[in-house]
C-alpha cells in the first residue's frame, strides 16, 4: 500500500492536530469523533507505536520546558507570610490548571496506547494517567530550587494559626483575629481555610502532596510541638503536662494533618488505605518527637526539678514515663551530673545545702528509676565530693537528730522506723521481678541498690558507719554538756531511732551517756545530803556530772588551775563520792560546764552563768585587785595568748580594764564614772559568753591523733633509713603500721599530715641562728648597756627571737626595735625576714624531689 | 626445756644444716609476726636515742640507729647498724654489725661487735630494743679485757686523748 507525499503530509496534520504536543503545544479543538478517525489513520499505517513514543518524548520535552520552571518560577524567596501563602497557592493552581489541560489529549494517548498491545510501560506504569503524572513529579523534582520551602513553610504557617485559632477559641477580645492577623471586620480565616484545602485537594491529586511538602510539614510541626512544650512547660513542675501533650497532638496537629491528607474532611475516607497509613506514619513520628523534646525539655530543667521534689513529682512522673519511651537515659545522667557539679559541687555551697539537694536527689530518682541504677551513676560525684568536705559527717548527724519544721532528715529516720516492720514482705513479691536496666554495674547487687534508704546512703559516702557513729557521739556529748537543764527525754528517743538504723552494739556508747547524765542527777542529790560532806565554803554549791571516761568521746585538753577554795570543795566532793562509790574515783575536768555567778560591786551587781575559765578569772581579781598576765599566767596555768583573749570579756562587760599593756585591773565603781560611760557601750557589743565552740575533739582532731601513730612509725622509717619519698613511705606504713588503729590513711592524707608536720614548729636551722646571733650581739654591744644584751637562745625552741626570747613569727623586740631602728638594727630586722623567716624548718623537711627526711639541725 | 633452745634443733638429735630451709617455709610466718611485734613495741615506747626500722619490704633485715650515751666520748654521735635475723629467730640472736664505723674497743673497723649477749649469752627474751639498748650502753662501758681493737683499749686509758680521737674518726667517717 502506497501513499504518496500529499497523503503523508495529511496525515501527520491529522496527528498533529489530535496531539498538539507534537508542535509543542496543547490546545485543539479535536473531538472524539475526529479522533477516531485518526486512530484509524495510525492504526492503519502500523505506526501507533512510534507515534506513542513520540509524543510522550514531546510531552516530556514540553513538561520540562515550560511547566516545571514556570512553576518553580513561583518559589522565589519573599519575606512576607502572606505573599507567600499567595505564592504558593497560585503556583500549584497553576500547576493544577495546565496538567489538566492535558487530560483531553492523555484519553487519546490512552486509547492509541490500549492499541499498541505491547505493555511496554509507561514511565514505570502501565496506566498512560499514572504515568503522566510519574513524569510530572519526576520532572519536578529534578528541578528543584534550593529556597522551596519557604513559601510552603509559610503556607502551612498561616493555615496551622487558622486552624489552632479555630481549636482553641480564645475569646480573649482581641481586635486582630489570633488566625490570620487581620481585624476581626476583614477576617479571611474562612478564605484561607477553603484555599488551603483546595491547594492540598489539588497536590494530593497530583500525588504530590507528600514529596513536595512532607519534609517541609514534619519540620513545621516539629517546630511547633517545640514552642508548645516550651510554652506550657516553662518553670513549672506541679502539673503534668505529658496527657495535655498528647492529647493536644491529637486534637490540633492530627486533625489537621488529616484534613491536608484528606482535603478539608476532619476523618480520613475509611476506603483509602494509603491515607491512613501515611496519617498513622505521621502520627508515629510525631508522637515519638512529642515525648523527645518533652523529654529533653525536662531533663534541662531536672536539676530544678530535683530541687522543688516532692512538689515536683508529676514532672518527676512525666520523664519517667518518657523515658520509656525515648532513648534519652544516658543523655539523662550526663546531663543531671553536669547540672549537679556546676551548680552544686563547688565551694560556694553550704554543705548542708549539698546535702539538702542530696537527699533530694535521692528522693527524685528513687521514683524516676526504681532499680537505682540512674541514682548510683549520676551521684557518684556528689558522693566523692562530700567526702571531701569537712563537715559532711557533723552536718548530717546535727540534721539527723534537730528536730524543727521542714527536717527532712529526721523524718526519714522515723520514717525509717515504721518501716523497718516490712521489710520481710519484700521477698514475697518474687512475681515483680525485673531485670536491672542494660546499663546497670553488673558488680553491684541490685538488691543493694534498692534497699539502700536515705539514711544509709548519706552514711554511705564515708563508706563506714563507725565514723558516722562516733560524729553523732560527739554531738551528743556537746549537746549533753551545753545544756543546763538537760532533755533526755527526746535525746533517748532519737537514740532509739539510730539504733534501730545502726545496731545496738555501735551505740552502746552513747547509751551509756545518756545513762551517765541521769545517774550523776541522782549521784548529786545523794552527794549534797551527805553528812560527810564537809563543806568548806557555804556560800557556794556544786553539782557535777560524773561522765564514765571509757564512752565519752575525747575532750580538748584544756589546762586550768582552779582557785584554791574550788578546789578544796571538788576534793571533798570526790571523797564523797568515794565513799559511795567504792574503788572509784573523780578526775575533775576543770575547763568543762558553767558556772552561776554573782558579783556585787558598790554600783552595780551582775547575774551571769560563764565558764569556769571566766569564773576564775574574775575570782582571782576578787583577792587582789590588779593583776599582770604573767601572774594570772602563773596562778591559772593557762597560756598567756589564750588570758588575753578570755579577758576581753569582762573588759566588754566593765568589769576590768587594761591600765597599760598586759596588766589589768578591777573596776570598781568608786573611781571612775568615765570607765562605766564606755563599756556600757561595750557591754552590748559582746555580751553572751563566747564559749559556743565545741569542748570534744572533732572527728578532725581524733584523726590527727590516729595519724600521730603514724608519726612514730615514720620516725623510726626516717631515723633509720634517711630520706624517703612519699608513696615509698605510704607503702612501707602499709605493710608494717597495719595492725595500729585507724589504719587506713590515703596517700593524699599522708601528704598533708606529712606537710603540717613540716609547718607545724616553725624551727630555723642552727647556722642561720649563729649568724644572725652573731650580727645581733655585735650590734646591740654598742648600742645597748649590757643587760639586755641577748645571748644564744639556750630554750629547745631555737626560733625564739633573739631579744625577747618568743617566737619569730610574733617577737615583740621586733617591733621595739622597729619604733625608731637606727642603721644597724634596720639591717638585722632586713637580715632576719630575708634569711631566717623563710628558712624556718622543722625536725620534717621535705627536699626538692619530694623527699621527706628528719631534720638534725634541731637539738 | 630452757626457753632459748630452738625446739626443732631439741627435738632432732642431729641439728643438721640442710634442716633449716624446710623451717624457713614452716616458721618464717610465725618468725614475720614475731618481728613486727617487736616493731610496734619498739614504735610504742619510742625510748630516745634508739631506733630501728625494716630496710626495705624483707622484715629480716632491719637498720638501727642508736645516739652515743650522754657524758661519754659518744655523746652527740648518731651510729647507724644493720641487723639480720635469721629464721630460727628468737632461739638464735641476730648479726648485728655497725655500719657507721666506730672506733671502740669492742668494735672492730669492719663493724663486728663483741657482746656476749650476741653470741652465747643469747636468750630468746632479748629482742630488738634490749639488744639495740645494750649496744647503746657498750659504747659507755666497754670491756677492756676481750678487745677487738687493741688501739682502741689502749687509748680507753686516757679520756680526753681518747674522746678527741673518736670525735676525730666519727667525723672522718660518718658519712661513709
Amino acid at each position: 500500500m502506497a501513499h504518496t507525499i500529499s497523503e503523508l503530509k495529511l496525515y501527520w496534520n491529522r496527528i498533529n492536530y489530535a496531539f498538539p504536543i507534537l508542535n509543542d503545544t496543547i490546545f485543539s479543538d479535536c473531538s472524539r469523533a475526529e479522533y477516531d478517525e485518526i486512530h484509524q489513520i495510525i492504526i492503519g499505517m502500523g505506526v501507533q507505536h512510534r507515534v506513542r513514543d513520540l509524543i510522550l518524548i514531546h510531552i516530556e520535552k514540553y513538561l520540562r520546558q515550560h511547566i516545571a520552571p514556570s512553576f518553580w518560577s513561583k518559589f522565589s524567596k519573599v519575606d512576607e507570610e502572606v505573599k507567600g501563602f499567595q505564592l504558593f497557592k497560585s503556583a500549584v493552581n497553576e500547576l493544577y490548571e495546565s496538567i489538566s489541560n492535558f487530560s483531553e489529549m492523555l484519553g487519546r494517548l490512552s486509547i492509541l496506547n490500549s492499541s499498541c498491545c505491547d505493555n511496554k510501560p509507561i514511565f514505570g506504569e502501565k496506566d498512560v494517567i499514572l504515568g503522566f503524572k510519574q513524569l510530572i513529579r519526576a520532572t519536578l523534582l529534578s528541578q528543584l530550587p534550593l529556597e522551596y520551602h519557604v513559601i510552603i513553610n509559610y503556607f502551612y504557617k498561616i493555615s496551622f494559626n487558622v486552624f489552632d485559632n479555630e481549636n482553641e477559641h480564645s475569646d480573649m477580645g482581641d481586635i486582630m483575629c489570633a488566625g490570620c492577623g487581620n481585624d476581626f471586620s476583614d477576617c479571611n480565616c474562612a478564605y484561607i481555610v477553603k484555599v488551603f484545602h483546595e491547594t492540598n485537594r489539588k497536590l494530593m491529586d497530583l500525588q504530590l502532596l507528600e514529596r513536595l511538602t512532607g519534609q517541609v510539614l514534619t519540620n513545621f510541626i516539629q517546630l511547633r510541638i517545640e514552642n508548645h512544650i516550651q510554652k506550657l512547660c516553662d518553670g513549672t513542675f506541679d502539673v503534668s503536662h505529658i496527657h495535655f501533650l498528647e492529647n493536644w497532638l491529637d486534637t490540633t496537629v492530627m486533625s489537621w494533618l488529616t484534613r491536608i491528607y484528606c482535603a478539608g474532611s476532619s476523618k480520613p475516607p475509611p476506603d483509602d488505605h494509603n491515607i491512613q497509613c501515611a496519617i498513622s506514619q505521621f502520627k508515629k513520628k510525631l508522637s515519638y518527637y512529642l515525648y523527645h523534646s518533652y523529654t529533653k525539655l525536662r531533663i534541662d530543667q531536672l536539676f530544678n526539678i530535683i530541687i522543688e521534689y516532692p512538689d515536683s513529682q508529676p514532672a518527676v512522673d512525666d520523664i519517667k514515663l518518657c523515658l520509656d519511651k525515648t532513648d534519652l537515659r544516658s543523655t539523662l545522667c550526663i546531663r543531671l551530673q553536669n547540672a549537679l557539679e556546676t551548680r552544686l559541687l563547688h565551694s560556694g555551697v553550704n554543705t548542708t545545702d549539698i546535702l539538702t539537694a542530696y537527699v533530694s536527689t535521692i528522693r527524685a530518682l528513687r521514683h524516676l528509676d526504681p532499680s537505682g541504677v540512674i541514682l548510683e551513676t549520676v551521684t557518684k560525684p556528689v558522693r566523692s565530693y562530700l567526702r571531701n568536705r569537712e563537715d559532711t559527717v557533723r552536718s548530717v548527724v546535727s540534721s539527723l537528730t534537730e528536730d524543727g519544721a521542714g527536717n527532712e532528715l529526721a523524718e526519714e529516720l522515723t520514717k525509717f522506723a515504721a518501716e523497718a516492720d516490712l521489710e520481710n514482705e519484700k521477698d514475697e513479691a518474687w512475681d515483680e521481678w525485673n531485670p536491672d536496666p542494660v546499663d546497670a554495674d553488673p558488680k553491684v547487687d541490685s538488691n543493694e541498690r534498692k534497699a539502700n534508704d536515705i539514711i544509709s546512703m548519706l552514711v554511705n559516702v564515708y563508706g563506714s558507719k563507725e565514723l558516722f557513729v562516733n560524729e553523732y557521739r560527739t554531738l551528743l556529748a556537746d549537746r549533753l554538756l551545753a545544756q543546763s537543764a538537760i532533755n533526755t527525754e527526746k535525746e533517748i528517743r532519737y537514740l532509739e531511732l539510730l539504733k534501730l538504723k545502726f545496731g545496738e552494739s555501735q551505740l552502746h556508747f552513747c547509751e551509756v551517756m545518756l545513762k551517765d547524765i541521769s545517774d550523776s542527777k541522782r549521784m548529786n542529790s545523794l552527794i549534797q545530803q551527805d553528812k560527810n560532806l564537809e563543806v568548806v565554803d557555804d556560800n557556794f554549791s556544786c553539782n557535777a556530772l560524773i561522765l564514765s571516761a571509757q564512752f565519752w568521746p575525747p575532750f580538748k585538753d584544756e589546762s586550768l588551775e582552779l582557785p584554791e577554795e574550788i578546789k578544796q570543795h571538788l576534793e571533798s566532793y570526790t571523797k564523797s563520792y568515794e565513799a559511795l562509790k567504792g574503788n572509784r574515783t573523780l578526775s575533775w575536768k576543770p575547763h568543762l560546764g558553767y558556772v552561776n555567778i554573782e558579783i556585787d560591786l558598790p554600783d552595780k551587781r551582775f547575774d551571769l552563768i560563764v565558764s569556769p575559765f571566766n569564773a576564775t578569772l574574775i575570782m582571782h581579781f576578787q583577792n587582789k585587785s590588779e593583776w599582770s598576765l604573767e601572774e594570772l599566767h602563773q596562778v591559772m596555768k593557762v597560756p598567756i595568748t589564750v588570758l588575753r583573749r578570755k579577758i576581753t570579756y569582762w573588759q566588754s562587760l566593765g568589769l576590768i580594764s587594761e591600765k597599760c599593756t598586759d596588766t589589768y585591773v578591777l573596776v570598781d565603781g568608786s573611781d571612775s564614772t568615765k570607765s562605766n560611760v564606755a563599756s556600757n557601750q561595750v557591754q552590748e557589743m559582746i555580751c553572751e559568753d563566747d564559749e559556743a565552740e565545741s569542748v570534744m575533739a572533732s572527728a578532725h582532731d581524733q584523726r590527727e591523733c590516729e595519724l600521730q601513730v603514724f608519726w612514730s612509725y615514720i620516725v623510726g622509717m626516717l631515723t633509720n633509713l634517711d630520706s624517703l619519698p612519699l608513696d615509698r613511705i605510704h607503702q612501707m606504713l602499709k605493710m608494717f603500721a597495719s595492725q595500729a588503729p585507724g589504719a587506713e590513711c590515703s596517700l593524699k592524707e599522708l601528704r598533708q599530715f606529712l606537710d603540717t608536720k613540716v609547718l607545724e614548729e616553725d624551727v630555723i636551722c642552727e647556722a642561720c641562728r649563729d649568724l644572725a646571733m652573731a650580727a645581733v650581739n655585735s650590734s646591740l654591744q654598742s648600742e645597748v648597756s649590757g643587760s639586755d644584751v641577748a645571748g644564744p637562745s639556750t630554750r629547745r625552741q631555737t626560733n625564739a627571737c633573739l631579744l625577747c626570747g618568743s617566737s619569730i613569727l610574733n617577737r615583740r623586740s621586733d617591733k621595739i626595735l622597729r619604733v625608731n631602728p637606727n642603721e644597724m638594727q634596720q639591717s638585722i630586722i632586713d637580715l632576719i625576714t630575708s634569711k631566717l623567716a623563710p628558712r624556718e624548718e622543722d625536725r620534717m623537711r621535705k627536699d626538692a624531689v619530694g623527699s621527706y627526711s628528719v631534720c638534725d639541725t634541731v637539738i | 626445756m630452757a626457753q632459748n633452745v630452738y625446739p626443732h634443733y631439741a627435738s632432732t638429735s642431729n641439728p643438721a644444716k640442710q634442716n633449716e630451709d624446710s623451717f624457713k617455709l614452716k616458721d618464717n610466718h610465725a618468725v614475720s609476726k614475731r618481728l613486727q611485734k617487736e616493731l610496734m613495741e619498739l614504735m610504742r615506747c619510742s625510748d630516745k636515742g634508739i631506733s630501728a626500722f625494716p630496710e626495705c619490704e624483707n622484715l629480716f633485715k632491719w637498720i638501727g640507729t642508736i645516739s652515743g650515751p650522754a657524758d661519754t666520748a659518744y655523746a652527740g654521735q648518731k651510729y647507724k647498724l644493720s641487723l639480720e635475723f635469721p629464721n630460727s629467730y628468737p632461739y638464735a640472736p641476730p648479726v648485728v654489725k655497725f655500719l657507721t664505723p666506730c672506733f671502740h674497743p669492742n668494735i672492730d673497723l669492719s663493724g663486728l661487735i663483741c657482746l656476749d649477749i650476741l653470741k652465747d649469752k643469747w636468750t630468746a627474751l632479748y629482742d630488738i630494743r634490749t639488744v639495740l639498748l645494750s649496744i647503746q650502753s657498750l659504747l659507755g662501758e666497754p670491756n677492756i679485757q676481750s678487745p677487738l681493737n687493741q688501739y682502741a683499749s689502749y687509748m680507753w686509758q686516757n679520756p680526753t686523748a681518747y674522746k678527741k680521737y673518736v670525735d676525730d674518726f666519727y667525723n672522718k667517717h660518718k658519712d661513709s
